[in-house]
């Protein structure tokens, strides 16, 4: 009898751990909470811009093993947005939190196209659950002024060169013949 | 090279300076003087003026952000730069066989070695006429964005490696070569060859043997790193890996252009003469 009720408990142990075990894994990233500062960006286009993130442990435990990941698009079609190019340190692998405990990341960026863009924060466990990541609130990026040249002033360089150049060897060659 | 067998028509201080100094001189007179060095300079002018109006103009272009269009302009520079080098190194030693001056060159004090440097110092004067004639385009391209120092510097940089590593490639070539055709012809086509993986897909690229294409060439490599600078506006050290190849290609091929290169100039081309 006393065997079966140690085997019972033992039962009721490993399921209780069963349940829990996900419960645990999950306050990794339920319990966290991402804000950014500031809420919206004004730069110029190849502008160097910074902002922070804060990310708060507002479970019970510790969070392990978060990983904050740096995510920049376009807000209008016909963008092409290459992440790599606007930072090139986007993945944070986090110290443990713990409990009510935060800790706050610098995100540097360099705007390498123009228009408006939307930045954000992602952070998920690095066990690869399959729990959503928390995501920050979106940052808006304004990226103002695509330069585009004046044509016409590049006219005079073009038909310039060439001609100083050919009159030059044209120069010597007739010096060379006299 | 003609004058350089004339020593009794040298000057006190052109018979006390280094052999290789005097070659080098005797080049340049021969490149620049005789009209060469200034036609394919008008060439490539011309050449770099068209892209710089297109990039400027051409509405199909002009999705070109002002850092990629000088970036494009400058790495365009940069290829034609090294091909004029190449072309004029693959001529040096075949050439001078084929003209029969190589003789009379042979008989004078410089040694194999010190021709071999003044020949490719002296093919190295059309990159740095090619830079100087990229600057008002690269200036006008890129003073709108204020990126024309680095593009410059980069370009300099990068330009110089790639030069010295054609230019001793076209060297090496001419000296082994059995006659000035196959010279220019093989240095043509590996030139081409190192162009190639430009044209692989950018997913291609992006794979890790791509990347690694892209790496170990010198002209993609160094390409690559200009455009980070300029296009992407990365430090000078973020991206020093991409010059690895480059500094070395130019390393090993102008010490092999000058010990190993410098023993075939000989009348008779080809490996075995």
């Amino acid at each position: 009898m006393t065997r079966h009720r140690a085997l019972g408990l033992a039962l009721v142990a490993a399921v209780v751990g069963v349940l829990l075990a996900p419960t645990a894994t999950a306050a990794g990233t339920e319990n966290v909470a991402v804000t950014v500062a500031p809420e919206r960006i004004s730069t110029k286009l190849g502008g160097k811009f910074a902002f922070i993130s804060t990310i708060t442990n507002k479970g019970g435990t510790d969070a392990r093993g978060l990983i904050a990941h740096l995510n920049v698009l376009s807000l209008r079609d016909g963008t092409y947005v290459d992440p790599e190019d606007w930072s090139t340190n986007r993945t944070r692998y986090l110290d443990p939190l713990v409990p009510g405990g935060s800790t706050t990341i610098t995100w540097r960026m360099q705007a390498v196209n123009d228009g408006d863009f939307g930045i954000y924060v992602a952070v998920l466990p690095e066990s690869g659950a399959p729990v959503p990541p928390v995501t920050s609130p979106t940052i808006h990026l304004d990226v103002a002024e695509r330069k585009t040249l004046n044509a016409g002033g590049i006219v005079p360089l073009v038909l310039g060169i060439p001609a100083a150049l050919g009159l030059l060897a044209l120069g010597v060659r007739i010096r060379r013949r006299g | 090279m003609t004058a350089v067998a004339q020593t009794s028509d040298r000057t006190p201080a052109e018979r006390s300076a280094p052999g290789w100094l005097v070659v080098l001189h005797q080049e340049l007179h021969d490149l620049w003087l005789g009209g060469r060095g200034l036609v394919l300079s008008f060439a490539f002018s011309l050449l770099v003026g068209i892209i710089a109006y297109l990039v400027a103009t051409n509405t199909d272009l002009n999705f070109l952000e002002q850092r990629e269009s000088t970036s494009l302009t400058l790495q365009v520079a940069i290829a034609v730069g090294g091909l004029l080098t190449l072309l004029v190194a693959a001529d040096a030693v075949s050439g001078e066989r084929e003209r029969g001056t190589l003789e009379t060159l042979l008989l004078t004090p410089a040694s194999r070695r010190e021709l071999a440097s003044g020949k490719l110092l002296a093919a190295l004067s059309l990159w740095f006429a090619a830079f100087v004639i990229t600057v008002p385009y690269v200036w006008f391209l890129g003073h709108g964005v204020g990126i024309v120092d680095e593009a410059l510097v980069a370009g300099l940089a990068v330009g110089t490696l790639v030069a010295v590593f054609l230019a001793s490639l076209g060297l090496l070539v001419s000296c082994f070569a059995a006659s000035n055709r196959v010279s220019l012809s093989l240095s043509l086509f590996v030139l081409l060859a190192f162009l190639a993986p430009t044209q692989l897909p950018a997913g291609a690229q992006q794979a890790w043997a791509g990347d690694l294409l892209l790496r170990v060439n010198p002209l993609t490599a160094g390409e690559r790193y200009v455009s980070k600078i300029v296009v992407n506006g990365h430090n000078w050290s973020e991206d020093i890996s991409w010059l690895l190849s480059p500094v070395i290609g130019a390393v090993v091929f102008a010490t092999a252009a000058v010990l190993v290169g410098g023993r075939y100039i000989r009348l008779r081309g080809g490996v075995s003469g």
